[in-house]
């Protein structure tokens, strides 16, 4: 008998779940609004500005105190994938980070809800770029949060110890300070005087932008790749003789493996392109580990262009802040926005090594010696074309694979540019 | 046309207490070739270890520190006090521990149906749980998030258990069949003779004999569960309902990977693991032993 | 479902008794396996039965991101398939995919043997640290396992690198191993090996430790060398085990996806495509849901034909009492 007994326990567990699954249904749409506000940040806010996290949930606290707010921090390499699985089952957050150029297809698609600008602070004087990436068929479908502009970060002592005493103003001088830098170092195998990883498209693409090429051009209604005009092999070509005798980083990994500023912090790099994050990243103790001594051989500049007087035009990265069209409550979601990219907010996320949404905030790290360059780059600055289907270009790794084949000489630089540029004209075209 | 060993249990005896051949330098020999196969299979896992007591100037070292000279718990301190650590840890043992027991109770009753009856079908459920394994389960995430959506499972653990359990279920069920084939049928009508019912007899005889391979069983069912990343992730909003491997993959972030941390963090994911296979590990030579020869 | 289990409420009788039973009891005998399987299949109908049928109707859809927000997508017949199969980078994908799972089949199951012959033949101290190496890896997850072996090749700051360079073996500084796809998969098909291997070894060290020792040393006494008694004796015994262990390796290795995800970077170039890697960024990638699940459904077709002759097998056995 207690073989019966147990046998029909067992079973009866068993069918619990499944009867517990199957049943339940429905109760979730009507529950899950109102009471609680979901926002996924990405984990850059969790480790970076905390506290205009915490400072934004609390002003909206103090307006809706029956509300509570959930944020839930996700990574960039899954988002995406989790936010299609969530649109799929009509069970999305409230409130979505998307980065700058993630925006275009699901503004495209109408995943997003249209927005009206004047609800928002600053929106007057909102970073144009960014402002362009939230806008579709002249329609607002997300509030800019903040960019970041790249910049040089150097080695003073190194420089100095080769005799240049100020950063260089024009490419030229760029140029001879790299060689003189191999000449006196570069017989350490490890030594880079400007650590590229291959596969940093942003910078090769900031040369195109500095020869006046253009990724693609949008014309009667279509795209076409223009990575194979005449500027643009030549800008490639610039940049590929540039890496090739200064770079000794992979050819085949990108800006995030590692982060240049681990070997610079090592000693074994004389300047790199980075984010003004990436300059405390060099101390950080899990990172670069330098003492923090280094900080005074270290200094920043804008990359000079070829064009006397200018710089080289920074890729402006930076992220938005949506309501997705499913939301169910897109005025407490409106509101919490609100909070978050308020003037006092935007302060504690530029002082994090950002730019601020807005102009208005262009001087916050005007007194900061390590940012300060980063704003001035931010001048001259290109975006990726607005093509809704522009993040299928990325994700498809064409920009990347074109660095890769053409650092490596594995094939020539008009080859591997008109093959990317008739991928990115075939991308760009295909109907959604 | 099938094979004479499938289901049948090996003729022969036990390896044990035979004259080796050989002698002494032969099995010296053997021995030195054992340590270096060990060193080589060990070294990945030993360079998780070093790496999570190492401080971050020797991570990053010209020459490798092979060595943690300076050891540091200041990784595995950074990586406990990231949040939500213990209530990733506790989902991750309800979770765990749900599924083996689930699976192990489903599939004895589906296995038992399969090694001690013939009927109308039977072939048919075998192809079926080998072809479940065929199946890319990216290409499932978003169906699945649908399904268990209406059905009001998105961002519970109980969700995530009977998702992981439909994963585990066809290789447990296979595998405790060929445990029940073993066991001769003789002691099972001996049982009857006693005057117990036949499942009755099945239970009171089979249970105790196919121990062993229920224990091998749960290995698998546990480093299944334990270790799967995208559907924790897809199905599991709030931070404080994540998993440990979920978890983990906060340590890369877009502004850089904590490789001292993530290794600790790694190190103590793989802990429990081992730990559970250290308190089973006298049942698994010959669990797995019973299970893979009937397999 | 009656509130009575029937699989507990049926007494069985033996098949052998020839006495006659009432019908009730016949054919609550009758009923009582699909009883007792009801619970499994119900629980794999309740969460993939759906799932199923959806991924097989996205696969004759054309279904965006603009059909994924209004859960609608475009009936499209059969232009999904049509379009991979014109497309010779899926065929490049596919003989890759098949050509990497015949190495790391071939690879795990040769060297497990290996390990586990060794195992035999080692002392009582080395075989436990043995196995427990195995055990440890096989605990390891392979998300970690992956970050290890990648930050092991690291091109500036890879153990890998610095070893083979100390070990006079060529110049290795700097040595991106990924910048040749065939060393990059070399990287992989270890990686890949190195996890599969404690699994494939356990396994069939329990099953050599069954092989009588009679037989192989009435073998040796005729004079037949170890190989011939490995190959004649012990190899056909092992038989079924060796068809298990074929069928899943396959089936696990064709899937692969997360080790060259991982390992590189989210991003992998196109000489890094595998079957799972390209359905995967159809789907979720360039958001092409149709055309990822048509390719998903195509590779389970390859499988299932490559491994026909396994499976086949396999099945045999699971049939056999």
């Amino acid at each position: 008998m207690k073989a019966r007994i147990i046998a029909a326990v067992a079973l009866a567990a068993a069918l619990s779940v499944v009867v517990s699954t199957a049943s339940g249904g429905n109760k979730s749409a009507s529950q899950a609004s109102a009471s609680k506000l979901v926002v996924w940040l990405q984990t850059d806010a969790q480790n970076g500005w905390p506290t205009a996290v915490a400072g934004a949930t609390s002003a909206f606290k103090a307006q809706h105190p029956g509300v509570d707010v959930e944020i839930q921090y996700q990574e960039w390499t899954t988002h995406l994938q989790k936010f299609d699985a969530s649109i799929a089952a009509n069970d999305v957050p409230d409130v979505i980070e998307m980065g700058n150029t993630e925006t275009s297809k699901y503004m495209a698609a109408r995943a997003l809800s249209a927005l009206k600008a004047k609800n928002y602070p600053n929106s007057q004087t909102w970073l144009s770029g960014l402002k362009q990436s939230c806008t579709s068929g002249g329609h607002l479908y997300c509030v800019p949060y903040y960019a970041g502009a790249r910049a040089v970060i150097y080695r003073k002592d190194l420089y100095r110890s080769v005799g240049v005493k100020a950063p260089p103003k024009t490419y030229a001088k760029f140029l001879a300070v790299g060689k003189k830098l191999m000449k006196k170092y570069g017989h350490n195998k490890n030594f880079s005087a400007f650590y590229e990883p291959g596969q940093n498209w942003y910078v090769a693409m900031s040369f195109v932008a500095d020869y006046g090429g253009q990724i693609a051009v949008s014309k009667g209604g279509r795209w076409q790749g223009t990575l194979n005009t005449p500027q643009a092999i030549q800008a490639l070509t610039v940049f590929k003789k540039m890496v090739r005798s200064f770079s000794r980083a992979s050819k085949t990994t990108d800006e995030a493996h590692p982060y240049p500023s681990i070997p610079f912090a090592k000693g074994r790099v004389g300047s790199f392109i980075g984010n003004g994050w990436e300059w405390p990243y060099v101390f950080n103790p899990k990172g670069g580990a330098a003492p923090k001594s280094f900080a005074k051989r270290m200094g920043a500049y804008p990359m000079p262009s070829h064009i006397p007087g200018r710089y080289t035009p920074t890729f402006l990265g930076g992220s938005d802040l949506a309501i997705p069209a499913q939301s169910k409550d897109k005025q407490l979601a409106a509101d919490w926005i609100k909070a978050f990219t308020s003037s006092n907010s935007e302060t504690i996320i530029a002082k994090a090594g950002n730019i601020a949404n807005t102009t208005t905030l262009v001087n916050v790290n005007k007194s900061n010696p390590a940012l300060a360059p980063f704003a001035k780059a931010a001048k001259y600055s290109w975006f990726v074309p607005t093509a809704p289907n522009w993040v299928n270009v990325e994700n498809a790794n064409v920009l990347k694979n074109m660095c890769t084949a053409i650092l490596t000489n594995r094939s020539s630089v008009a080859k591997a540019a008109g093959k990317a540029s008739s991928q990115i004209t075939k991308i760009l075209n295909t109907k959604s | 046309m099938s094979s004479p060993l499938a289901g049948a249990p090996l003729a022969g005896v036990p390896a044990r207490a035979r004259r080796r051949r050989g002698g002494r330098r032969g099995r010296l020999g053997w021995n030195a070739l054992g340590l270096a196969v060990f060193a080589l299979i060990i070294f990945p896992v030993y360079w998780m270890i070093a790496t999570a007591f190492k401080r971050g100037s020797d991570i990053f070292a010209d020459t490798p520190v092979w060595f943690p000279i300076h050891p540091t718990l200041s990784n595995f301190t950074d990586a406990i006090h990231r949040p939500h650590f213990w209530a990733d840890v506790k989902n991750s043992l309800i979770i765990v521990g749900c599924v083996v027991a689930l699976s192990l109770v489903l599939a004895f009753l589906a296995a038992l149906a399969l090694a001690k009856f013939r009927f109308y079908g039977r072939k048919a459920f075998i192809v079926l749980i080998i072809g479940v394994q065929m199946i890319p389960l990216n290409a499932l995430i978003i169906p699945i998030y649908l399904v268990l959506a209406k059905a009001n499972q998105v961002d519970k653990l109980s969700g995530v258990i009977i998702t992981y359990l439909t994963f585990v279920l066809p290789f447990t069920v296979w595998t405790l069949r060929g445990f029940m084939i073993g066991v001769p049928r003789e002691l099972e009508e001996a049982a009857q003779v006693d005057g117990s019912t036949r499942f009755g007899a099945f239970v009171r005889v089979l249970l105790p004999l196919i121990g062993p391979g229920l224990v091998a069983t749960s290995i698998f069912a546990f480093i299944q569960a334990w270790n799967e990343f995208i559907m924790a992730y897809v199905l599991l909003h709030s931070p404080e309902k994540q998993t440990l491997t979920v978890w983990l993959a906060s340590f890369t972030t877009n502004r850089g990977t904590a490789w001292g941390p993530l290794m600790a963090g790694a190190t103590l994911t793989a802990l429990p693991v081992v730990i559970f296979f250290v308190a089973i590990q006298r049942k698994i030579a010959f669990g797995l032993t019973a299970g893979a020869v009937r397999g | 479902m009656s509130s009575r289990s029937p699989a507990a409420a049926a007494p069985l009788a033996a098949p052998s008794v020839s006495r006659r039973r009432p019908l009730g009891r016949r054919l609550r005998r009758a009923a009582a396996p699909y009883a007792l399987l009801l619970p499994a299949a119900a629980v794999i109908a309740a969460v993939l039965g759906y799932p199923l049928y959806y991924l097989v109707r996205l696969s004759f859809q054309h279904y965006g991101l603009f059909q994924l927000v209004r859960h609608k997508g475009e009936s499209i017949g059969t232009a999904n398939y049509a379009e991979i199969f014109h497309d010779s980078l899926f065929w490049h994908v596919v003989l890759r995919t098949i050509a990497f799972t015949f190495a790391c089949v071939s690879l795990t199951i040769v060297l497990g043997t290996l390990v586990a012959l060794l195992l035999t033949k080692v002392g009582p101290f080395i075989r436990l640290l043995l196995t427990a190496g195995l055990i440890f890896v096989w605990a390891t997850p392979v998300v970690v396992a992956v970050d290890i072996w990648q930050w092991m090749v690291d091109y500036e700051f890879g153990v890998a690198n610095w070893t083979l360079t100390a070990l006079h073996l060529g110049d290795f500084n700097h040595h991106d191993w990924f910048a040749n796809p065939w060393s990059g998969w070399a990287v992989i098909v270890s990686l890949i090996v190195w996890g599969a291997i404690p699994f494939v070894t356990i396994t069939l060290y329990a099953g050599l430790t069954q092989v009588s020792r009679d037989l192989t040393e009435a073998a040796a006494i005729d004079g037949a060398s170890p190989w011939r008694s490995f190959r004649d004796i012990t190899l056909p015994l092992l038989k079924p085990i060796y068809v298990i262990l074929i069928s899943l390796s396959i089936i696990w290795d064709f899937q692969v996806f997360n080790q060259v995800w991982i390992i590189r970077n989210g991003s992998p170039s196109t000489d890094y495509y595998l079957m799972s890697i390209y359905a995967y960024v159809e789907s979720f990638k360039i958001s092409e849901y149709g055309l990822g699940s048509a390719i998903a459904l195509v590779m389970v077709a390859i499988m299932l034909l490559i491994s026909f002759v396994y499976i086949r097998q396999m099945v045999r056995i699971g049939d056999a009492e």
